[in-house]
């Protein structure tokens, strides 16, 4: 049942799901409860120097991406959100890889995040949010970054090197998720809105504008 | 516009959010493994069944339903084909909604131990879930989660997987009270017995122990002149090992056939036949001048002219059936045996456990049945009345136990018919003769004449469609009626389906539910109706919770799937249920006897989670 349907013959059913869909991101405090809690404080998701960033990064509005590279929903609202991001102008991006939905997609985020290194974190990611389905392998994944340019033999050898460090940011990834609830991806950070499924452009654009709209208020 | 109209009513929502401390959970969608829950059963082949119910507006993947067993070796399942969902962004991919049903054949499956289940899904609105891992238990059909995702593991040291093999102690179903026990089943056997028996020696004081008191009462006073201590001891000894034996048959019959025994003999047939038995008796103890039946049948059931041979057959004849009949009640320790009988399939222990059980309840009826019969008279005609006033006991006994079955007009008829019976034989037609009045003496004939009275208005004034009973506050109150007893709005269930379509109603309403299993012939669920959903504060708080009964007076097929969908050994039990997942919120079932202060504590935790 599309929303449109929805709206003319379950109104309150579709109220509700957009209810819970979106809710506020307060729980997240300034200050970790405990001292092991230091990398899911608000500060920490949205300001992880690790994590890859696009968009302005003197922006107003931040939007945190958690993400999975076999995720359909995830790679159906990617050029919906790049597009926001691009035509708004004032947002910033911090892209969350987190990969929960399959072993591939762990391999996935690897490589991507070892393409970081050589400045072509957005590329690989594209490459990847751009293959089509639910069931990409790691050799499907790895030839469509190999497609889109990048220098594999750099990519392996940073891999290989800064394979801790990748690991590093990809637990606390896992961890950030876990402290704001996620249950499934996608989940986006809006400002101070926690949106639990993926948006289209629309949608995007309007939780961007109450995000604004409740900061102002504040 | 309708939405526009959406969209200022939720950010209206949204601005109300933000002015009031919320936590990000608040509006969390329902927890991933609520929205598909998993059912598992042994198929009549003996293979496994697995069973998904997916909330609305979720799908399972077909592809990603996955049987392995302990060491990793993948299992063949066998999956419906499911629904195309071709989408340009997923591709083809075949899902489920709503329902799916995936077998394993009996070859297929390891012959003990564990398998894992691993599906995937996600929701139309727009998220994935991660793969869930279910461990079930191919004995008991348990599940319990699989190891803590953590998608990582494999990145570093390859961790095996070491979630906790899924003990008793594990099973989803953790009442009240069950995982202590429980823990106490699998210790030393000797702290366990002693434990099974301090514990049975606790349930002796509870109501539904009560009815033993007079059932040996009136054993004893059939010896008569022949009752002393030692003739007591014996007796009371032959009732309780009988009643301990009752008991422990109960854990082999879980062990058989996974049902309880004592739910199973809640049948008008059951129950018909003891309320005979104790008629017969009743009859044979004032029988023989009032009611005089064949002397072969009062000989035999009377065992013997004297009343005094075989009658310790009888006294353990009794003590079987009424532990397995008469006191139907479920309590914390009955409930963790048997479900450790039927899970853990340990016999041995799950019966001797139960048999201490039944030994430590037998105690205070051991001291009654010795200590009680030095003081009763030994002769006189004192001797005869006792006789009687205990057939008398006997037949309410008969009439209460058939009670559980008959209607309630039905009931009234017969307690009528009792009232009668007691004022006749008290004498109470003598107050009608010019002697009685003559005599000026004051004797049992008035509370005869009483009874007489009181027996006509309940016989005529239960007759169907005789609104006499209303007439009468103090018999209207008598009925049973859940709502006027609690003041609580009850929709009462006796099925899955029923119970299905009661929890979409109680999801609209967005509270928790409660789900209250209940039986007419239940008295300690009648004890917890008054004195704790009676409870004022209580009713209060039960403004914020659905109440859905779900009635075990008719032991069925039906009522044994709502009972094992929720892993219940009997009523009363108690369980809330998150009304969005339909699952069992932790820590909040109940089993047995409850007071309110426990029970407010369990509403709150079932509200705050």
């Amino acid at each position: 049942m599309t929303a449109v349907t929805m709206l003319t013959s379950q109104p309150a059913v579709l109220l509700r799901r957009i209810l819970i869909s979106i809710a506020l991101f307060a729980a997240v405090g300034s200050q970790p409860a405990r001292a092991e809690d230091a990398d899911t404080t608000r500060d920490a998701i949205l300001n992880d120097p690790a994590a890859p960033i696009a968009g302005n990064p003197e922006g107003d509005v931040t939007i945190v991406a958690f993400f999975d590279y076999n995720c359909p929903f995830c790679k159906k609202a990617e050029p919906d959100l790049e597009r926001v991001v691009k035509a708004d102008g004032k947002i910033r991006l911090v892209y969350k890889d987190w990969p929960i939905l399959s072993e591939a997609s762990i391999r996935g985020a690897q490589l991507v995040l070892a393409a970081k290194y050589q400045g072509k974190y957005d590329v690989a990611h594209q490459a990847l949010m751009n293959i089509p389905g639910t069931k990409i392998s790691a050799e499907q994944m790895r030839e469509a970054i190999k497609a889109s340019g990048i220098d594999m033999d750099r990519m392996d050898a940073d891999l290989a090197a800064r394979a801790d460090e990748i690991t590093a940011l990809l637990r606390r990834n896992l961890a950030q998720a876990d402290a704001i609830g996620l249950q499934g991806t996608p989940g986006y950070l809006i400002g101070q809105y926690k949106v639990t499924s993926a948006l289209n452009y629309n949608g995007f654009k309007r939780a961007v504008a109450d995000a604004r709209a409740l900061a102002a208020k504040r | 516009m309708p939405r526009i109209h959406l969209h200022r009513v939720v950010l209206f929502l949204l601005a109300l959010f933000t002015c009031v401390p919320v936590s990000a959970q608040s509006g969390n969608p329902p927890p991933a493994d609520q929205v598909f829950s998993l059912t598992p059963s042994r198929s009549t082949e003996g293979g496994l069944q697995l069973d998904w119910r997916i909330a609305p507006g979720d799908y399972l993947y077909r592809d990603k339903i996955a049987v392995k067993t302990d060491t990793g070796e993948t299992v063949a399942v066998t999956t419906p084909p499911g629904q195309i969902k071709d989408d340009p962004t997923f591709g083809a991919t075949e899902i489920y909604h709503d329902h799916v049903q995936a077998d394993v054949a009996a070859a297929d499956l390891p012959a003990t131990g564990q398998v894992v289940i691993i599906y995937q899904g996600c929701a139309e609105r727009g998220i994935c879930y991660p793969p869930f891992r279910k461990r079930i238990d191919l004995a008991a059909m348990t599940v319990t989660n699989g190891a803590a995702a953590d998608p990582l593991q494999d990145i570093e040291a390859a961790v095996p997987d070491q979630s906790p093999v899924g003990s008793p102690a594990n099973v989803s179903a953790s009442g009240d009270g069950i995982p202590a026990t429980t823990r106490l089943l699998s210790g030393h056997v000797l702290a366990m017995l002693a434990a099974f028996f301090g514990f049975g020696l606790l349930l002796s004081f509870t109501p539904c122990f009560f009815p033993m008191i007079p059932i040996l009462s009136g054993i004893l006073a059939r010896s008569g002149e022949h009752l002393s201590a030692k003739r007591g001891f014996v007796l009371s000894a032959a009732y309780v090992l009988a009643m301990a034996l009752a008991y422990a048959a109960l854990g082999v019959a879980a062990a058989w056939s996974g049902q309880n025994l004592q739910i199973a003999l809640q049948t008008p047939l059951a129950l018909g036949a003891i309320s005979l038995v104790f008629v017969a008796l009743a009859l044979s103890m004032f029988g023989l001048y009032d009611l005089q039946l064949p002397a072969r049948w009062i000989g035999r059931l009377s065992g013997g002219a004297a009343g005094n041979r075989g009658s310790i057959g009888g006294a353990a004849l009794l003590g079987f059936g009424s532990a397995l009949i008469v006191g139907p009640c479920v309590t914390p320790p009955l409930a963790a045996a048997l479900l450790y009988v039927a899970q853990a399939g340990d016999l041995a222990r799950g019966a001797s456990a139960l048999f201490a059980l039944g030994l430590g309840m037998g105690v205070p009826l051991l001291a009654f049945g010795t200590f009680g019969a030095g003081l009763l008279p030994k002769s006189g005609p004192w001797l005869v009345r006792i006789k009687h006033v205990f057939g008398l006991v006997f037949i309410a006994m008969a009439v209460w136990m058939l009670s559980r079955v008959t209607p309630e007009w039905l009931t009234f008829e017969l307690w009528g018919a009792c009232l009668i019976g007691l004022g006749l034989y008290l004498g109470a037609t003598s107050v009608l003769s010019k002697k009685f009045w003559c005599n000026c003496r004051v004797g049992p004939e008035i509370p005869g004449a009483i009874a007489l009275v009181c027996g006509a208005l309940l016989l005529f004034g239960s007759i169907p469609g005789n609104d006499l009973l209303h007439a009468l506050p103090i018999l209207d109150s008598c009925k049973t009626n859940d709502e006027a007893a609690t003041g609580i709005d009850v929709q009462t269930v006796t099925s899955l389906a029923t119970f299905d379509a009661a929890m979409a109603t109680a999801r609209a309403t967005g509270k928790p539910v409660l789900l209250d299993f209940s039986a007419n012939w239940c008295v300690e669920c009648k004890i917890i109706d008054r004195s704790v959903l009676g409870n004022k504060t209580v009713r209060e708080r039960m403004r914020d919770v659905v109440l859905i009964r779900a009635d075990m007076t008719d032991y069925n097929d039906d009522s044994r799937a709502l009972m094992q969908r929720f892993n219940v050994v009997g009523p009363p039990t108690m369980i809330f249920l998150d009304a969005q997942a339909g699952q069992e919120i932790p820590e909040t079932r109940t089993v047995g006897p409850v007071d309110a202060d426990t029970f407010i504590g369990k509403i709150a935790s079932a509200r705050g989670s």
